[in-house]
């Protein structure tokens, strides 16, 4: 079947479908009692499962098949929630995460089985079904929840021999028998499996005995099992004439075995002790895996790497739409040829009716204005989707860090321009980290300082005019504003002339030069001098801004400011000196009409006090090199306009009016100008040019 | 000499003959996207003075240079036959130049088509790749990557 068609979809569930499970997991790891969450989690698990079966993503199945079966134990009861199971959970998430985005870059999900993850999950699955040893290396897991093996042809070894098979292997082993351990693979066009499996123990029967199976024959009698199951077997025959007997069933496709040996027991003995204290070993084994688990994720780099080499994503990228918003856009577009049939109604009845025409072109704007925002909250996506990752990031920087500390958030739901959003992920983590490993401070010395021991983290996101604002805020030790002045002196950005007239503010701001660090130690989260430049940049090419505000001992705020949408937006035109110009009214306060009288200077620069705040002016026609067409002892046309807390006025010639503009790049090769954010282009075809009030003050 | 590559059939290329001042220039057809009457130019401020400003062409915003202030000539004064050609360039994108006429267009075969040396006396011979040689006399052939990047 071709699936490659749903191949959007898959990636956006499967990607949906682990945030969930990140979010539901760490929820676990809160409240391991919760039912709810562990439902919800067996959910996602199972669809992720079914999903990429359909999709034939072999080895993403075999992964969640595997961790669906630990949240089915679970989810029966048959398995506590310990801390070293949530660990190995999250390394299943992010191997997944690696399958999903290797699919989406070369629609294959990549050659690395993750090994000793589905082994770790057999560990826990096996430690904790029953006091059983916990050595895991040959065990049956609970007969509903079979474990297919890393390796097919080794699934035999799962069968978990006990007590009762030694003796009996030591039996047969007198009488010159051997134990085999043997898996058989059933065609996967196979109809009666049940009765091919049947067929198979009889076969086997004739020779010797089998002394167990899985799954259970009941199970297999049941049909209970995929395309294959495994049986220990006592023969006096070869191993080789098994086989062929085996192979000799009608739709069989094939067979592996060996005989088993005494090392195959040797576990059991050790183990019979330790049972009452399974969960020990089981604790152990899967830290060993996790070792495992590194090197063989770092081998598969290297064949990704080349596969970028060659192919673009094979992926497009979506929005996905809530179907209000579409149904909105429909009637909205249904709207509009009612409009233009009435349009051409007019145009075709008498002269007479004039006063309707211009009803109707009434209609017509007020229609296509609704349909302008509409598409523009189409493109909208809540912040969600980004920063619902945080929460599991701080568990892990906790863990790495050894700093404890929490992460509030609010305004998940504010929602910005999909590419927007796209981007601000990276950043956002990294402003995270920063905060985790540079702001706050060590449990103890917070207890010294009298704080809670506890850190905390806050991210909180809100809409502000035509911005939103995203703040990450932390209660740690704030910026040393004289440590960074001494790094930056030493590193020869300033000198120490240049530093003693910087202001605090200034010398902060310093952290956003490239190759700019001040943690003393180089740590893995941060620090490594690539961080606050990039994030500066990446935020300024989405056209926002990052501001920081800290306070010495109690913490800082990192402020990041991004467009609502990049596409579009309300605008105040204006003339200066006959030339029109488009200003934001995002960051526009008020309006003012000003007395030329009412001027003011201080340190020679012009100055308005208006409501008791002193505001500076700037004279947009002497920035735009231009003629003002006022006379100087005309009232001044005052737009004030706002950065963060910073407010400056603007002396404009005239006021057009409000508008709705569409923001147009002027290409690179007159982007010199900083204040000029871009152009626009107006109704009578004539292009304006968007004025960026923030490079302005 | 992307010139001589680009658009090349049978070693004959068409060439646009546009005049600046009193000199007449060829413009390798193959770059032009369009020419445009004259329309309005929105002046960009704090740019070099030969970026004119920007025009919307089709509902793009595309800057607009001076021909004339790029190789030292006195600023353009717009007339009836001004044109602006629209370029589109490898590196420096789609950019429109303002030129006083255009003239004609016309086929110029290899062999009339002659490298000039780079003459370092004049300050805007380094625009002028080759000298193109046709029945109405001597048209320079401009090397418009050149033009358009070369800084003031």
């Amino acid at each position: 079947m071709d699936v490659s068609q749903y191949l959007e979809i898959f990636l956006d569930e499967t990607k949906e479908h682990l945030q969930s499970l990140n979010t539901q997991i760490l929820e676990l790891e809160q409240d391991s009692e919760n039912m709810d969450t562990i439902n919800e989690i067996f959910r996602a698990a199972h669809s992720l499962k079914g999903m990429a079966g359909t999709m034939g993503f072999k080895r993403m199945q075999n992964l969640t098949h595997d961790m669906e079966n630990v949240f089915s134990e679970v989810r029966n009861g048959n398995i506590k929630v310990q801390p070293n199971m949530i660990d190995i959970l999250f390394q299943c998430l992010d191997a997944l995460e690696e399958y999903t985005s290797s699919i989406q870059e070369s629609a294959d999900e990549g050659t690395n089985d993750n090994e000793p993850l589905i082994k770790a999950l057999n560990d826990i699955l096996n430690g904790g079904g029953e006091a059983a040893p916990a050595e895991a290396k040959k065990e049956e897991a609970k007969a509903e929840a079979p474990a297919p093996a890393a390796n097919d042809k080794e699934k035999w070894r799962e069968i978990k021999l006990t007590d009762t098979e030694k003796s009996l292997y030591e039996a047969a082993k007198a009488e010159g028998k051997t134990f085999y351990g043997i898996t058989v693979k059933v065609q996967e066009s196979c109809i009666l499996k049940a009765a091919r499996a049947f067929l198979v123990f009889k076969a086997l029967e004739e020779h010797g005995e089998i002394i167990l199976s899985k799954p259970s024959s009941q199970d297999i009698e049941d049909e209970k099992f995929d395309f294959d199951f495994s049986v220990i077997t006592v023969s006096d025959a070869p191993l080789d004439t098994l086989i062929t007997a085996i192979k000799n069933v009608s739709e069989i496709e094939d067979a592996f075995g060996a005989a088993l040996t005494d090392a195959d027991f040797a576990g059991i003995e050790a183990s019979k002790d330790d049972a009452p204290a399974e969960e020990v070993p089981a604790a152990e084994a899967p830290k060993k895996e996790e070792a495992v688990a590194k090197p063989a994720a770092t081998k598969d780099v290297p064949a990704k790497a080349e596969k970028k080499a060659v192919s673009k994503p094979v992926v497009n990228r979506t929005v996905r739409v809530d179907i209000e918003k579409l149904d909105s856009l429909m009637n909205l577009v249904s709207e509009l040829i009612i409009a233009k049939n009435s349009l051409v109604s007019a145009t075709n009845s008498d002269e007479a009716n004039h006063g309707n025409f211009s009803e109707h072109i009434e209609y017509l704007e007020s229609v296509t204005t609704s349909l302008h925002e509409s598409v523009m909250k189409v493109r909208m996506v809540p912040i969600e989707s980004v920063v619902s990752k945080f929460p599991r990031m701080i568990r892990d920087l906790q863990k790495t860090l050894g700093k404890k500390m929490e992460l509030y958030m609010t305004g998940e739901e504010t929602e910005l321009d999909r590419t927007v959003v796209d981007e601000i992920g990276d950043p956002l983590m990294h402003l995270l980290r920063n905060a985790a490993d540079h702001g706050l401070e060590s449990a103890e010395l917070r207890k010294e300082r009298g704080k809670p021991e506890v850190g905390s983290i806050f991210l909180d996101a809100y809409q502000d005019g035509n911005n939103v604002v995203i703040e990450v805020r932390d209660d740690g030790n704030g910026i040393d504003v004289d440590k960074v002045r001494d790094k930056a002196i030493e590193r020869g950005t300033i000198t120490p002339e240049q530093a003693e007239n910087m202001s605090s503010k200034e010398i902060i701001d310093l952290l956003f030069l490239p190759s700019f660090s001040t943690a003393k130690q180089i740590s893995e989260v941060s620090g490594r001098g690539v961080g606050l430049d990039v994030v500066k940049s990446k935020i300024e090419a989405l056209s926002g801004e990052v501001e920081v505000k800290s306070k010495l001992g109690e913490g800082s705020t990192w402020i990041v400011r991004l467009p609502l949408t990049l596409a579009i937006i309300q605008a105040l035109m204006v003339t200066v000196g006959g030339e029109k110009y488009a200003i934001s009214l995002g960051s526009i306060q008020t309006i003012e009409d000003i007395p030329a009288n009412e001027i003011q200077f201080v340190q020679s620069k012009e100055v308005i006090t208006l409501r008791g705040n002193v505001i500076p002016i700037i004279r947009l026609n002497d920035v735009l090199d231009i003629e003002s067409t006022k006379s100087p002892e005309d009232n001044l046309m005052v737009v004030i306009v706002k950065k963060g807390d910073k407010l400056a006025g603007l002396v404009v010639d005239e006021l057009i009016g409000q508008q709705e503009i569409v923001i147009k790049s002027m290409g690179k090769y007159i982007s010199k100008c900083k204040f000029i954010s871009g152009a626009t282009i107006l109704g009578d075809g004539e292009v304006a040019l968007i004025l960026d009030a923030n490079a302005l003050i | 000499m992307d010139e001589l590559k680009i658009g090349t059939n049978n070693g004959s290329m068409q060439y646009i003959v546009i005049k600046v001042g009193d000199e007449s220039y060829g413009i390798n057809i193959s770059y032009v996207e369009n020419i445009s009457r004259m329309v309005h130019i929105t002046r960009v401020p704090k740019v070099a003075s030969y970026l004119k400003g920007v025009i919307n062409l089709r509902g793009e915003v595309i800057p607009v240079m001076s021909l004339r202030l790029k190789m030292g000539l006195e600023d353009d004064v717009f007339t009836k036959a001004s044109r602006i050609i629209i370029l589109k360039l490898e590196q420096a994108g789609t950019i429109g130049v303002i030129v006083d006429e255009v003239k004609e267009v016309v086929t110029l075969e290899e062999e009339q088509v002659e490298k000039v040396a780079a003459d370092t006396s004049q300050d805007h011979a380094n625009f002028v790749s080759s000298v193109g040689k046709c029945a109405n006399g001597l048209i320079s052939l401009l090397d418009l990557n050149v033009v358009a990047t070369e800084k003031e």
